[in-house]
């Protein structure tokens, strides 16, 4: 879901700004380029069925693609801690179709994708962040970034989420090993963890045609809500044992956003009792100019359903200051249909990702808005402020 | 006031002759001094250009056994979490021949901002990393490659070659250096054809720790900028054109000294009418401006001229010298311009503060004897006596001051040194050849005509002094720079002689090293088998050898070059060596054992080495001690290096593999190796190097550097000429006024030029004969503290008893000539147009 986020950092870097003199284009289609147009490239639409475990490797074929986790976790202390890692790739050129039979060697750094990746560790008002680039070709899977299925494993350098699963014919996209390590001036920080799925892959909208805007854009997207994790975390060079939920976005498109979206606002909450929660509003491109919005309601056995735009109010509350911008950090999000009216709340508003295309990223808190109640926690992404 | 600004200037109308020997002077002193300027301010441009480009200012990697490092390497670090940047280095030929340096990058890991800055907006970065990929070049290149700044961008060019190869379409940016072209990796690679291979890999400074298995780490920190190794020789340059503008504005202090003399009755008459007297100063002061302005423009004109001629040879030299890139075109930034305006200027000021301060002083009386200021030229020649002794006297001082620095240090005392050397000899010309001609007139005191003529030169002595003090130094500097050169182009050739001893060269790839060693071994053609090896080390402690004081230890942090050589029978006897500890043999002999180690000559000086000291290196193992056996001659290196026995190097360094010297049996046939090594290993050409073409290349780089030095000082020589000429030709007029007479008495004008050319051919003569010693002084300061400062190395002194004819037949043939023209005139005037002269 809120994927979308951090790609654009990807596409503004690339793509966006994309105004020379010689090509004094058009404006910016969307927020950070995930509006423009999908070209060659092939187009998400209801009628793919998604296959797995092929499609947790890359899609060449599609301009955008990220792979994208959030963990809720506590240390051995008993002390909240968030922690972020994410993939995205962008398509350079539409791969070529080799001829049958044939996969011919490309040439030395000859590159058809480019790659991003974040990292983030956060824990009280500590808030480290990385990035790193890297290229490669769609031809050869051994590049300095890649995704491929079987088994699973999505890195770059020495970043990776890789199955640790070892018995033949097992699924070995439901236990993955994460680890990132950055060195920085205050002693390192990173992780080494060990995510197990506790449920099922979740599709969203249409059997995982997510619809982005009124006029129909939108990307393959599911969901892996329900991961445990247990492993160290590092910050400020100090190693502590962890252990808490994660929540992986798949989601890749070639034209996610419609011409006028501008930023979003994406939730995606772990409930106390065991439902999941994941609402997005896109701000711009609904009916009439409004907002767009769309979720899906997980039960703890898996099953999703699909939230219309109507079925979703979220409004912002108040706002607070983080990296000199106004943020909104208080919000009111009721689902009538699941029975929920939730205050969510990020206990710390610096949870900016000062990264080469900036955005909010922390963890929240949901609490009932009636009795104050504590529901659950999760994340919150916020772009375009 | 207009109007006796006119009568002033009208002056020059009635002697056009002083007015373009003033404007020729202003014109070379500023041509010479503009032109070196804007060598240096173009190279230092460029240095300013490389220093901001992103391969330097990075850490390095290269593997520890020579081999290229490959994509794999890259990819393995990456994976390993290490923050490593692949770098492509290779060169193309331009169509014009012109050698482009190609460097591919790989943007999205090269540390630092730069690396968008390098590509330009991020927008670029999409096309920098698709086909067909983008050259991104500075517009100064664009020549090399027959493209015009107009059309440059999105140009694709074509190279040189057989291979049908085009450039990526070409981006300008002029902050890149000279010559080099930045593209993507994948773009370089597919232009350079080097598959999968990189030239190093490079990290952000100090982002490593220590290298990893099997590589080498070179720190930024401890590579030399090109800015820093090339100051000297730049240092070199000015002084030569500090040397040609002293020398012109010589002339121009003559021709103004001339021009006020010749204005005094001027110059009362206008008081008369009531001009102020420092309204008088003002407008002489204002004359000297706009004269000033001319010259100096015409003079930085010219300038950029010569400098746009000698350019290409100062780009060769520092690239083939220092390896720094140079533009062979000129880069000029706006405060060259003002500079050389200010400082023509400044110098005529200063040229004409004496004529200032004298047309002020002297008494409207005072100023009705002609040749007023001329009464004084005897209490003027005291005072240059005096000045002389002066700065002789701060130039011992300087010298001995020296002599107390270590060696290596002090090229500004050390130029200052020369110029005190020059300037008090200049200084003490005149009184000396006063003295002489006063000794002289005794001895001739009852041959009236020779009384009578030099009585005459005497008379003529103030008026030719400058011209004559120009003419030495220019002599002395012309002796001087040309001994240094050619004792340095013996002692080179002498030196490679004595280096290259092998017949042939091979630089085997790395991976067959090993079975060519073996191969080579047995072959009937060989002789001796010479094997090298390189790397590099860190200098971090000398124990110095003293035997009537405690030893000492230093420590330091030193980045030096090792290097392996093989002591045996060919190289031992000829591998020269300046000093050693107990004799060549000893040396040798603990050299071989690899109990001593050998230091160039440029370490030894720079940190105070002899043989006996103990140097303690960093090394793979750990710490490595050797005691310095000997010092060795190593020309045209810049750095400090440690010499070591082959199989030492390779076991306590890690060196990979070198270069193998082949020294052919005695009837060994070279074209039957070289077959055998292309037929058996598949190598040749560039690989195997025959000695002959070694020396070739590395004699074409000496003369390339000393091509600019010469050039120079020939220009000099011909600018002192120029001033005796001008101040000859000045008073010829008044000269045969004075000749009259004696014609009237009876002296056959044959015998009055003969007169003329003696006197002046004579006092040429004094002027040569003193520039001998003074030239051989010259040498030896160059040689002894200039060399030494900016070059590491000291050179023995040579006398070349050739230079030294042809410094003497340049003086007297310079005087001569300049006498000839006036004799000329008075062969053809009438004796009664003389006597006119003289009459009026």
């Amino acid at each position: 879901m809120k994927r979308v986020a951090a790609l654009l950092s990807l596409l503004v870097v690339f793509w966006l700004s994309g105004c020379t003199e010689e090509s004094p284009p058009t404006e910016t289609a969307g927020f950070a380029g995930l509006g423009e147009e999908a070209g060659d490239f092939a187009q998400a639409h209801e009628e793919i069925t998604l296959r797995f475990p092929e499609d947790h490797a890359a899609h060449p074929d599609y301009r955008i693609e990220w792979w994208y986790l959030t963990a809720n976790l506590e240390d051995e202390r008993g002390e909240p801690l968030g922690l972020q890692w994410t993939l995205f790739r962008q398509a350079l050129s539409v791969p070529e179709e080799p001829p049958p039979g044939e996969r011919p060697k490309p040439a030395p750094w000859a590159a058809d994708q480019l790659w991003m990746a974040h990292m983030a560790v956060s824990q009280g008002d500590s808030h480290r962040v990385a990035e790193r680039f890297a290229r490669s070709h769609s031809q050869d899977e051994s590049g300095q970034a890649g995704a491929v299925a079987e088994p699973f494993r999505a890195w770059i350098d020495h970043w990776q989420l890789a199955s640790r699963v070892e018995e033949p014919d097992a699924d070995t996209f439901a236990e993955l090993n994460l680890s990132a390590h950055q060195s920085d001036d205050q002693g390192g920080f990173g992780y080494d963890l060990a995510l197990t799925a506790e449920g099922p892959l979740v599709l969203h909208g249409a059997a995982g045609f997510s619809q982005k805007s009124a006029d129909g854009q939108g990307s393959m997207y599911y969901s892996q809500p329900f991961w445990r994790v247990e492993g160290e975390v590092t910050l400020d060079g100090i190693t502590r044992k962890v252990s808490g939920r994660g929540w992986l976005d798949r989601e890749w498109s070639s034209q996610l956003l419609g011409p006028e979206q501008r930023g979003w606002d994406w939730f995606s909450l772990h409930l106390e009792s065991g439902h999941k929660l994941m609402a997005f509003q896109l701000r711009g491109g609904g009916e009439g100019g409004g907002d767009y919005r769309s979720g899906t309601w997980i039960t703890p056995e898996g099953e999703p359903t699909a939230l219309a735009p109507d079925e979703i109010d979220m409004a912002p509350l108040a706002t607070q200051e983080a990296a000199g911008r106004e943020v909104p950090t208080r919000w009111r999000l009721t689902i009538p249909r699941a029975g929920l009216d939730l205050i969510v709340e990020a206990p710390h508003a610096e949870r900016w990702m000062d990264t080469s295309v900036p955005y909010w990223e922390g963890e929240v808190i949901a609490s009932d808005a009636e009795t104050g109640e504590r529901l659950g926690e999760g994340y919150l992404e916020m772009t375009g402020y | 006031m207009l109007t006796a600004f006119a009568t002033l200037l009208s002056h020059y109308k009635r002697h056009p002759g002083q007015l373009a020997m003033l404007l020729l002077g202003l014109w070379v002193a500023s041509a010479l001094w503009s032109g070196v300027q804007a060598i240096n301010a173009s190279a230092r441009d460029s240095y300013a250009r490389a220093e901001a480009l992103f391969t330097t200012g990075l850490d390095r990697l290269e593997r520890r056994d020579g081999e290229p490092l490959t994509r794999e390497d890259y990819l393995r670090l990456r994976r390993a979490g290490l923050p490593v940047s692949p770098l492509l280095e290779g060169t193309i030929e331009a169509p014009d021949g012109t050698r482009l340096t190609v460097i591919g990058i790989e943007p999205f890991t090269l540390p630092g901002d730069n690396a968008f800055a390098s590509a330009g907006s991020t927008s670029e970065l999409t096309a920098f990393l698709t086909p067909p990929w983008q050259t991104r070049l500075a517009p100064d290149t664009l020549s090399a490659l027959g493209v015009s700044h107009r059309e440059a961008p999105g140009a694709e060019p074509r190279l040189a070659g057989l291979v049908e190869a085009r450039l990526p379409p070409l981006t300008l940016d002029p902050a890149l250096p000279p010559d080099t072209l930045v593209m993507d990796i994948a773009a370089a690679a597919a232009l350079l054809d080097s598959g999968e291979r990189i030239a190093r890999l490079v990290t952000s400074p100090n982002a490593l720790a220590q290298a990893p298995e099997g590589m080498v780490l070179t720190r930024a920190a401890t590579l030399v900028s090109p800015g820093q190794l090339t100051e000297s020789f730049h240092l070199n340059l000015s002084a030569m054109a500090l040397l040609a503008l002293v020398v012109g504005l010589f002339i121009v202090q003559a021709a103004l000294g001339l021009a006020l003399e010749q204005r005094l009755g001027l110059l009362r008459t206008l008081r008369a009418l009531g001009v102020s007297g420092r309204g008088l100063v003002g407008l002489l002061a204002l004359e000297l401006v706009l004269l000033g302005v001319v010259g100096a423009l015409a003079g930085i004109v010219s300038g950029v001229w010569l400098a746009r001629m000698l350019q290409p040879d100062v780009a060769a030299t520092l690239g083939s010298l220092y390896g720094a890139d140079v533009a062979v075109t000129l880069n000029l930034p706006w405060h060259y311009w003002l500079g050389g305006l200010a400082v023509t200027l400044g110098g005529l000021l200063l040229a004409g503060s004496g004529v200032l301060w004298r047309a002020a002083h002297l008494s409207v009386l005072g100023l009705g004897q002609a040749q007023a200021w001329r009464a004084g030229f005897h209490r003027q020649l005291k005072l240059m006596g005096v000045a002389g002794g002066a700065v002789a006297l701060g130039g011992l001082a300087l010298w001995l001051w020296l002599s107390y620095q270590p060696p290596g240090e002090g090229l500004l005392a050390g130029f200052g040194l020369i110029g005190a050397l020059l300037l008090a000899s200049a200084l003490l010309l005149p009184p000396l050849i006063a003295l002489l001609l006063a000794g002289l007139g005794r001895l001739v005191a009852h041959r009236p005509l020779a009384q009578w003529a030099l009585a005459d030169l005497q008379l003529q002595l103030p008026r030719l002094a400058l011209a004559m003090m120009a003419l030495l130094i220019a002599l002395s500097a012309n002796l001087g720079v040309s001994s240094m050169v050619g004792g340095f182009r013996l002692t080179f050739l002498d030196w490679l002689d004595q280096r290259l001893v092998a017949d042939f060269y091979l630089r085997p790839p790395a991976e067959q090293h090993d079975d060519i060693h073996a191969w080579l071994a047995e072959s009937t053609e060989v002789d001796e088998l010479l094997p090298t090896r390189r790397s590099e080390a860190t200098l971090v402690a000398i124990q110095y050898y003293a035997e009537e004081r405690d030893e000492q230890t230093r420590e330091l942090a030193l980045p030096v070059g090792v290097y392996g050589i093989t002591p045996g029978a060919t190289l031992m006897p000829s591998w020269p060596l300046l000093a050693t500890q107990a004799g060549r043999d000893d040396a040798w002999q603990a050299f071989a054992a690899g109990e001593a180690a050998f230091v160039n000559e440029q370490l030894a000086l720079a940190e105070g080495l002899a043989p006996g000291d103990r140097l303690t290196l960093t090394a793979p193992g750990g710490e490595e001690t050797l005691t310095v056996a000997a010092v060795y001659p190593d020309y045209g290196n810049t750095q400090g290096e440690v010499l070591l026995a082959t199989p030492q190097l390779a076991s306590r360094f890690a060196a990979p593999p070198g270069s193998i010297g082949i020294v052919l049996a005695p009837n060994g046939d070279g074209t039957a190796l070289r077959e055998g090594l292309r037929q058996r290993f598949a190598i040749g050409g560039d690989e195997l190097v025959d000695q002959r073409e070694v020396k070739r290349i590395a004699t074409g780089i000496f003369e390339r550097t000393f091509t600019i030095t010469r050039a120079l000082s020939a220009l000099t020589l011909a600018v002192a000429a120029l001033a005796l000429l001008a101040s000859l030709l000045a008073q010829a007029r008044e000269r045969r006024r004075q000749l009259a007479p004696l014609w009237a008495l009876g002296v056959p004008r044959a015998r009055l030029m003969t007169i003329q050319l003696a006197q002046l051919g004579g006092s040429a003569f004094v002027v040569g004969a003193l520039a001998l010693p003074l030239g051989t002084l010259l040498a030896l300061g160059l040689v002894a503290v200039i060399n030494v400062a900016a070059f590491g190395w000291r050179l023995p002194l040579f006398i070349f008893p050739a230079e030294m004819a042809l410094t003497l037949a340049t003086a007297v043939g310079v005087a001569l000539a300049a006498a000839a023209l006036p004799a000329a005139k008075l062969w053809r005037t009438p004796p009664r147009a003389l006597l006119a002269e003289e009459a009026t």
